[in-house]
């Protein structure tokens, strides 16, 4: 088996290696999908679970149109993707709310909001303020001093685990290779074209085309492809509550209430380099906001709390990039596996399978935080 | 009155032999040292009410034993030393090492609050292993210990058609106890095997060291065998009942037998708790002959954070007089400690030590883990609280599910409530089994607090910590 | 299942789920309730079968109550008082279990 030549290998199992990974297998390439082990980083176990639209893009107006794009395509991929691996994703596309606890919070979303839309143009660009009895109603038990929130239809939440573990499945439905426990610490290209892997000396596996996702890992691995990827951790604390009857029928930037109909609570972002351990004021933070926002939340029970190191970029766009020095190698790197996992599904192993990014999506590569590079 | 203050010398989360002699020794020497305690009245679980039956119910002493007995003494001086003792409050977190300072989340009477130790003392005890069986789940199926629990702080006695299930000594003892209740068992299903040739061996090598204590477990063998119905090599054991318990099947020699009953008392012999210590980031391997995880311990108690100590069942399952003296090693090293923040791991174990491990190491060959409860069959639900099954946890595992952390993620178990407590031992020895590499290997739960039931309201409301150091940015985007 | 040895010498008077039971004063509201002939506690989160207490030491997290004034507690680890008011969990999962609903936008 490790001896096999694929015609792609992804090095990475988590929401970005894992869409990927499905995607080719979709595409009829034979695929390995190569992965570390238990106790790694694990960056995926810090999803929230939104697909997001509302508030994304703000000074790139691509980002927006690829959030949307990858939102618009949701409900197929998911269909897809359950019918295959008889596994429902907990998928909901009813629209999501944006909730600001206070009015300047609340006015400074609106004019970011503002000016999306006015970067949209012609394209359109679609939310409503949300405020008192009428928020009340589609947001029952909403806190009385919520200043207001903003609505946009195209906003839906999935379970982020079931989602990963449909994408795993369907990628070994389409006759893929999981290569756990195997961190890839050297990358050798071959003579031709292809590259081999290999970890702590053994040969894991040789592949034509080669797809770095591994998460933080990305930025030692593109070194030896000669891309750069300029990524750093970002802390993101979550918190789940135990099962409750009350109802939230729409996700929200903070709060969504899972089809198991236990409460997600987030919202928070640190940068404490590569520390996963929850913190008691962050956590403190995250419960004030929340009850604040519904405080029918505050009998219920916190089941966990947990941590985990999300991606970020400088601008918290993606970053996609191809090796100029090795063609053939990629990697690709963002902070919305979630919402993106869509069209990295079906557009981006495109991308792959053609052996180049398309022009109009080069917006994303690690290029554009050159300083030297002259607009 | 409970002492509200928010910082101490020393923190002691137990009021066990271990917990309660390190706090003694520690606050008789002039350290301010305060005691956690979860239960209403000290003791831990091994002395449990033990105060209470000497004031109101004298006339039980005998029958409870004088080793438990003995902790009375241990209780007054407790009293008498100094050390601040805090009844009914649960230790939701510790702090990680990340955090500026040590600190240890509390709930007491629904209100949340900091607590900041110089030091932390782990003396948490030990909890029985988890036994998954057909019908484990029902109402009327319990823990040996649990019935132990309620023979000492309350009235309450098992009805004539108790039966008892499992091994280990804790199974013999409490038989003994409900004995001089005047309640005989209907049946002791022993699910252990014949004594080996090593386990003989090493019998005698305690034998010679421990005499008392041998002869007595002997005695309570003999007991059971002769006067309660003791029914050895007992297989393919089954809880049946449709709302609750109503009878227990079982095996012995390939024939199947059936017992009507309402109560089903198990035990598979006891192993650290260690969801404390684990939460707290600290360092543990899996000890294959203990069959059970335990903190890596260096000296008496000094484990990889430097600011916590772990003592007695805790460390490793020793019982209550190896507590009482690891308890007051642990003290000096603290105290040691805490005068120049120096380790020293100076301190030679006692003969009586010594001679306590060779008993320890004789019961844990002649008791092993029962292998129908630690690999249960594929249709036993494992996860208590998700209702996960063996064969789940062995199929995710096939199709390549590394460890237990992911498998919360692929099947939800060890995501309810107990956080793991009920099915961790068990997930992981499957997910080795399957594997065929060994449980250390395959590691364990991260275990995140909360350790003990808080709610958003609790953790919203609680004052803010200390340090403000808030260095929280909230971002709008998240996904 | 269980028996009382002795009758109390310090009873305590509380309700479960609207009856009056009596109790020894510090005993557990599991010790409390097992002792009034109280089986099952509470019914399981995904299959809504009835459960009781396993451990009586807090590790299981089979018996849960809800305890007015007090919120949701582990009953093995709560001391039963004079007039305290107990009832199952209220916001169990009925057992048709959870659906999210989508409210329609008029």
């Amino acid at each position: 088996m490790t001896k096999k030549y694929f015609d792609v290998a992804v090095i990475g199992g988590g929401l970005l290696g894992s869409s990927f990974a499905y995607g080719f297998g979709q595409a009829g390439l034979s695929v390995a999908l190569i992965d570390e082990g238990d106790n790694a980083i694990r960056t995926a176990r810090g999803n929230f679970g939104l697909v997001w639209v509302q508030g994304k893009g703000e000074g790139m107006r691509e980002y927006a149109r690829w959030s949307r794009k990858s939102a618009d395509g949701w409900a197929n991929f998911s269909a897809q993707l359950s019918e295959l691996t008889s596994h429902d994703l907990g998928y909901h596309q009813s629209g999501g709310f944006n909730i600001s606890l206070d009015e300047a919070e609340l006015q400074q979303y609106l004019r970011m909001l503002e000016g999306l839309k006015a970067d949209a143009g012609e394209e359109g660009y679609e939310y409503e303020l949300v405020q008192g009895r009428t928020l009340a109603k589609y947001l029952p038990g909403i806190g009385e001093d919520v200043a207001g929130a903003t609505y946009c239809p195209h906003d839906g939440h999935v379970n982020p685990l079931y989602l990963l573990r449909a994408l795993q499945e369907g990628f070994s439905k389409h006759g893929g290779c999981y290569l756990p426990l195997s961190s890839i610490d050297q990358i050798q290209p071959l003579k031709s074209s292809g590259f081999e892997l290999l970890s702590e000396g053994r040969q894991v596996a040789s592949c034509e085309r080669l797809v770095i996702a591994a998460g933080h890992g990305s930025v030692g691995l593109g070194q030896q492809v000669g891309i750069r990827i300029p990524i750093y951790p970002e802390q993101g604390q979550i918190i789940v509550t135990e099962r409750s009857t009350e109802q939230l029928a729409y996700p929200t930037n903070m709060i969504r209430q899972t089809d198991e109909g236990t409460f997600m609570l987030g919202a928070s972002a640190r940068d404490v380099g590569f520390n996963s351990e929850t913190t008691t004021d962050t956590l403190q933070d995250i419960v004030r906001r929340c009850a604040s926002a519904f405080p029918n939340l505050r009998s219920l029970r916190i089941q966990r709390n947990w941590a985990a190191l999300r991606i970020m970029t400088p601008d918290g766009f993606p970053i996609y990039s191809q090796s100029e020095e090795f063609p053939g190698a990629f990697a690709f790197s963002c902070h919305s596996g979630v919402t993106l996992a869509a069209v990295h599904a079906q557009d981006v192993c495109r991308w792959v399978v053609d052996g180049k990014i398309p022009v109009d999506y080069q917006c994303f590569g690690p290029e554009r935080f050159d300083v030297s590079t002259a607009d | 009155m409970t002492t509200q203050l928010p910082l101490c010398d020393v923190a002691v989360i137990g009021a066990g032999p271990a917990g309660l002699t390190a706090a003694c020794e520690l606050a008789e020497s002039g350290r301010n040292v305060v005691v956690l305690d979860e239960q209403g009245a000290p003791g831990g679980q091994i002395y449990k009410g033990v105060e209470k039956v000497f004031a109101d119910r004298p006339q039980d002493i005998g029958p409870l034993g004088r080793e438990y007995a003995a902790g009375k003494a241990l209780m007054s001086r407790f009293r008498q030393s100094g050390a601040h003792y805090q009844p009914g409050v649960s230790v939701w977190q510790i702090t990680s090492d990340q955090e500026p300072e040590l600190a240890l989340g509390l709930i007491e009477n629904g209100l949340a609050r900091m607590l900041y130790p110089k030091h932390l003392i782990l003396a948490t005890g030990a909890m029985e292993r988890p036994t998954p069986f057909e019908g484990w789940t029902l109402p009327g199926v319990m823990t040996v210990g649990a019935a132990q629990t309620l023979l000492k702080s309350s009235r309450l006695l098992p009805e004539d058609d108790v039966v008892l299930a499992g091994t280990g000594p804790l199974l013999y003892l409490y038989a003994m106890q409900l004995k001089k209740f005047g309640i005989r068992p209907q049946a002791i299903l022993d699910t252990g095997p014949p004594l080996s040739l090593r386990a003989s061996l090493l019998g005698l090598r305690a034998l010679m060291t421990c005499p008392k204590a041998m002869f007595q477990g002997m005695r309570w063998l003999w007991s059971a065998a002769v006067k309660m119905n003791l029914i050895r090599g007992v297989d393919l054991l089954k809880a049946q009942g449709e709302n609750h318990l109503r009878s227990v099947s079982f095996e012995v020699g390939g024939h199947r037998h059936e017992l009507s009953t309402s109560l089903l008392l198990v035990h598979d012999g006891v192993i650290p708790n260690t969801w404390l210590s684990m939460s707290a980031g600290i360092k543990h391997h899996f000890n294959e002959i203990q069959d059970c995880w335990v903190p890596q311990i260096q000296g008496a108690g000094l484990t990889s954070r430097d600011c916590i100590s772990i003592v007695g069942d805790a460390a490793s399952i020793g019982g209550a007089e190896v507590a009482m003296l690891q308890g007051e090693r642990v003290a000096r090293e603290v105290d040691a400690y805490l005068e120049d923040h120096q380790r020293s791991e100076t301190l030679i174990e006692s003969w009586v030590l010594r001679r306590q491990r060779w008993m320890r190491s004789f019961i844990d060959e002649a008791f092993p883990s029962t292998a129908q409860f630690q690999l249960p069959e594929n249709d036993i639900v494992v996860c208590r609280c998700e209702e996960v099954t063996a064969g789940e946890i062995r199929t995710v595992t096939e199709r390549g599910c590394m460890g237990p952390n992911q498998g919360k993620a692929f099947t939800r178990c060890g995501m309810g409530p107990c956080m793991g407590r009920k099915c961790g031992l068990t997930v992981s020895r499957l997910m080795a089994q399957v594997r065929g590499v060994s449980v250390q290997e395959v590691g364990h739960y991260r275990i995140r607090s909360p350790i003990r039931p808080i709610t958003v309201g609790q953790l919203a409301d609680m004052e803010s910590s200390l340090n403000g150091d808030n260095q929280s940015l909230l971002s709008a985007d998240s996904s | 299942m269980f028996r009382l040895r002795t009758n109390s010498t310090d009873p305590v008077t509380f309700s479960f789920e609207g009856h009056e039971f009596t109790a020894s004063r510090g005993d557990t509201v599991a010790a409390a309730l097992l002792g009034s002939g109280v089986f099952i506690f509470r019914n399981s989160a995904v299959s809504s079968t009835p459960r009781a207490p396993f451990c009586m030491i807090g590790n299981c997290y089979e018996c849960f109550v809800q305890v007015e004034a007090m919120g949701i507690v582990q009953a093995c680890l709560t001391e039963v008082t004079e007039g305290m008011q107990i009832t199952k969990l209220s916001n169990s999962i009925d057992e048709h279990g959870m659906d999210i609903k989508e409210v329609s936008k008029e």
